[in-house]
């Protein structure tokens, strides 16, 4: 069994170095991102809400940045730069943007753009995917053990994926 | 933004308008039981950090069914019904005896029905006690985590405050063990129109 384990909520993010599991419970629409650098083992999980946070920043007077698809990955990667982390072996990998509601279908939903946005930032920042399960109509839960970047994705009723 | 606007006060107010509201969605639930005896918590209303509403339905990993659907017109509200697994097959069975649960179309039609016509009780009683003109959206379902429905909702609604009002209640019925929440998200222009129209500064 791990001996870690820290709960990453929505809108918030951690990492962890050497042994352990971060773990995100419940992404519907919204998306898990998990960065891993293989050479420190240092591991970072964030659940985002949103897609993009420049519209919005100026009308909030209080700003979180774990909430935000533009704002979560520099700061997941800042943060795990200061452990230790080399930014530039960091690969990605994503899970969630589903389409929980049958309204979602029509049209864009959130989830459709949350994954796009994190997928651009991703690029933006030259982080390779290396798995994902997103999309479809179901939430999931998203495990990152950090001795080895192994991702595990649970939904209700459905078989384990290993990303 | 939020925390500025709102105190003790007029989360109480909220609190006794729910009291209203859900006491008469309960009331049509429980005529659509068969007069079956179904108990009701005074409703809560409080101000929560948007991180902890995916767990305080007993867990964000918990299957649910949640049936949602948004109030528009004089005021924009976000209303979520939800059921564990087992009382949405006990609520499906007492109403439509031989479906196979959430297993059946039928079944899942049937739920989505009693959530609105819960909602629409509680939306009714609101719209009397504010005279808003209250226009409920079609209703929609979906089976899986807690935590995945509400932060869906959550983002369908484009919450951008780190802190949300959120007005909740537990109903438990006696003989066919059906236990479930109503939630109620509200967007802060509703809070501003609600609070206006009952003369609350």
């Amino acid at each position: 069994m791990e001996k870690l384990m820290i709960k990453v909520k929505i809108s918030d993010l951690a990492i962890l170095k050497g042994e352990g599991v971060l773990v995100t419970v419940g992404l519907g629409s919204c998306v898990g991102i998990a960065l891993y650098d293989p050479e420190s083992k240092i591991g970072g999980l964030a659940h985002i809400l949103l897609p993009d946070s420049t519209q919005f920043k100026s009308s909030l007077n209080s700003f979180n940045p774990a909430k935000f698809a533009d704002t979560a990955i520099p700061l997941l990667m800042e943060k795990m730069g200061k452990a230790g982390a080399n930014r530039f072996s960091l690969k990605a990998k994503i899970a969630g943007g589903g389409q929980l509601f049958a309204f979602q279908k029509l049209g864009s939903s959130i989830g459709m753009k949350n994954v796009q946005a994190v997928k651009y930032y991703l690029n933006k920042y030259k982080i390779p995917i290396r798995g994902e399960d997103v999309g479809g109509f179901q939430g999931r839960t998203m495990r990152l053990y950090v001795n080895s970047g192994r991702v595990v994705i649970n939904t209700v009723g459905g078989t384990e994926k290993i990303l | 933004m939020v925390k500025q606007q709102i105190d003790e006060r007029k989360l109480d107010i909220l609190k006794e308008l729910a009291n209203i509201g859900f006491g008469n969605a309960v009331t049509s639930l429980s005529q659509m039981l068969h007069e079956e005896k179904i108990s009701m918590d005074v409703p809560s209303a409080e101000l929560v950090y948007l991180q902890d509403v995916p767990e305080l339905l007993g867990g964000a990993e918990l299957p649910v069914a949640g049936v949602y659907i948004e109030s528009h017109g004089g005021a924009d509200l976000t209303i979520l019904f939800v059921l564990s697994l087992d009382s949405s097959t006990n609520l499906i069975l007492t109403l439509v005896p031989g479906l196979a649960g959430l297993n059946d179309q039928m079944g899942i039609s049937v739920l989505i029905e009693v959530g609105n016509i819960m909602t629409n009780s509680y939306l009714n009683a609101l719209s009397f006690m504010t005279g808003l003109l209250l226009i409920p959206s079609p209703p929609e379902i979906a089976v899986d985590m807690s935590g995945a429905i509400i932060s869906t909702v959550i983002a369908e609604k484009c919450v951008l405050e780190d802190e949300v009002v959120l007005i909740k209640t537990t109903l438990k019925s006696m003989q066919k063990s059906i236990e479930g929440h109503i939630l109620i998200l509200p967007d802060n222009r509703a809070l501003n129109t609600i609070f206006t129209l009952l003369g609350i500064r």
